[in-house]
């Protein structure tokens, strides 16, 4: 198989039926530390989508290729894909320590080792004072960021987000923005996150796509979000008119 | 107006409950009143301590049978892709609506074959043997134990193991630290109540090992051969104690389940 060494994830022809709805003959590839967002409306299938790129359902058509290799084949705890729920998922019984060393320790990463890499992440999240909290007692800033810990200790080559910042107030969110870009500097890893706020897509993605009816409409680099040539379906979703999209092509700007 | 209509519902809901605790606790005061009488003479009986002593031990090894099967089954039903689910989960439950004398019975026929001689010249004998009490318990309990497991295992977000799964745990390590601490309320409860139902296992006991004293005498086996032969005292008296045993056991039960959920501060 020809395989593209800077390509890490590539999508081809994926369709996942999950009761009555489906996701229809996806096609998208991720290159190396490249940021990639999905867009869609609720019920649009973006979680289906995420949760089949990290191999949780077997595809119905097509494949999810990682490095080369279909996903599925890969074991669970072999991937190197770091996932973050829309409720951060943090494991209710640990402390917010226990839950960022649980993957070194099941690795079997000495005791010693563990904490100083705990508290290195830690100290890069700013959650330092927190480790010995259980996650109900943690804010959901705080939890998003045991979560990142948790998941970037790993250092996966692949960071899937599930709307991370739909439940934050808007000055955590800022925070969060710039810590997304750092994620992406000092763990060299590449992210898909999809989101239903096309200012966030544009601001922090590369590249985004338009996910609707479970049916991927097209990608598009993200400064050009409003000006490609999108069907009236995505138009809709967009909120704009032939002329608006016209006009911000010409005058090479965003709406 | 909405409030006298809420305070008429709380109060027809208070006079239900009290109704409901009148007639649980009479029949427990019944029990209590009349066999703390005959308690102490009962208690100086070999026979009503060898059943104590069958009633405890054939329920704790029979809970814990169970509860080891019912956790493998629960999770085969509950975590894996499997072919014909709902028909082995009806398959599984398909016995809890049966009288536990008809289980017995089908014991009976079953270790009365070939197969149960076989057990028996292999140094395993079932039928009219104490070890039978212990299978008895057993095949009326798993099905009701497979049930409560299996809604524990239901009741833990499954977003987690997922989680678990990509931070490196195999499934082993996935079941053992974050599905079973979890579940671990949901799971002493379980038990407990599969504990209690061995406890007061009668029907399928009779048909498979029969009542005899000192051999397959349980509390409850205790209970009907004092009510045949008109000892009405010494019946209530093991009753009696199968009560005080069950409160026990409930009691711990309470206990562990409110300490670990302090301890796990699932809520804040």
């Amino acid at each position: 198989m020809n395989h593209n060494s800077d390509c890490l994830l590539e999508i081809q022809d994926l369709s996942v039926r999950r009761g009555n709805f489906s996701l229809e003959h996806i096609n998208f590839s991720l290159q190396k530390n490249e940021i990639f967002s999905v867009i869609g409306k609720t019920g649009s299938g973006k979680t289906l989508l995420l949760e089949a790129v990290a191999g949780f359902y077997q595809p119905d058509q097509g494949k999810v290729l990682y490095g080369g290799i279909p996903m599925c084949e890969i074991p669970a705890f072999r991937r190197h894909i770091g996932y973050l729920y829309q409720d951060y998922s943090l494991f209710p019984h640990m402390t917010a320590f226990s839950n960022i060393a649980y993957g070194p320790k099941i690795q079997g990463v000495p005791k010693a080792e563990i904490q100083a890499r705990v508290k290195e992440i830690a100290a890069q999240f700013e959650i330092g004072h927190i480790l010995d909290q259980y996650p109900g007692t943690l804010s959901g800033g705080e939890q998003q960021r045991v979560a990142l810990a948790r998941a970037l200790i790993m250092r996966p080559s692949l960071l899937l987000l599930d709307e991370p910042f739909s439940a934050l107030d808007p000055v955590t969110k800022r925070n969060m923005y710039d810590m997304i870009q750092k994620i992406r500097e000092d763990f060299c890893c590449s992210l898909i996150f999809v989101t239903h706020d096309f200012a966030e897509a544009e601001r922090l993605a590369d590249r985004i796509g338009v996910l609707i009816d479970g049916r991927l409409c097209g990608i598009v680099k993200s400064n050009e979000l409003y000006s490609a040539e999108w069907d009236q379906a995505v138009q809709n979703f967009l909120g704009i008119s032939e002329q608006n999209r016209r006009d911000c092509r010409d005058e090479g700007r965003t709406l | 107006m909405k409030r006298r209509e809420h305070n008429i519902f709380q109060s027809a809901c208070m006079l239900l409950t009290l109704l409901t605790i009148l007639f649980i606790g009479g029949n427990i005061a019944v029990i209590a009143f009349r066999g703390i009488r005959s308690l102490p003479e009962c208690l100086h009986q070999s026979e009503t301590l060898f059943a104590i002593y069958l009633s405890i031990k054939s329920a704790c090894i029979s809970s814990i049978l169970c509860f080891l099967l019912s956790i493998a089954v629960s999770y085969v039903l509950t975590k894996t892709r499997l072919f014909c689910r709902e028909v082995i989960e009806i398959l599984l439950e398909l016995t809890m609506s049966l009288p536990n004398i008809v289980l017995g019975l089908s014991m009976l026929i079953l270790f009365s074959s070939p197969l149960g001689k076989a057990l028996k010249s292999a140094g395993f004998p079932v039928v009219f043997n104490s070890s039978g009490v212990v299978l008895a318990q057993l095949v009326v309990n798993l099905p009701f134990a497979v049930k409560l497991t299996s809604t524990a295992f239901r009741g833990v977000d499954q977003k987690l193991e997922r989680v678990a799964g990509l931070l490196g745990a195999t499934q082993g390590k996935c079941f053992l630290t974050i599905l079973l601490p979890l579940c671990k309320n949901g799971l002493i409860s379980a038990f407990i109540l599969v504990w209690s139902r061995a406890l007061g296992e009668f029907g399928a006991t009779l048909m498979l090992v029969g009542v005899t004293r000192m051999k397959t005498e349980t509390l409850p086996a205790s209970i009907y051969l004092d009510v045949s032969t008109n000892n009405l005292g010494g019946a209530l008296a093991s009753a009696f104690i199968l009560l005080l045993i069950s409160a026990v056991s409930l009691g711990i039960a309470n206990h562990l389940a409110r300490a670990n959920r302090k301890l796990s501060r699932y809520e804040s």
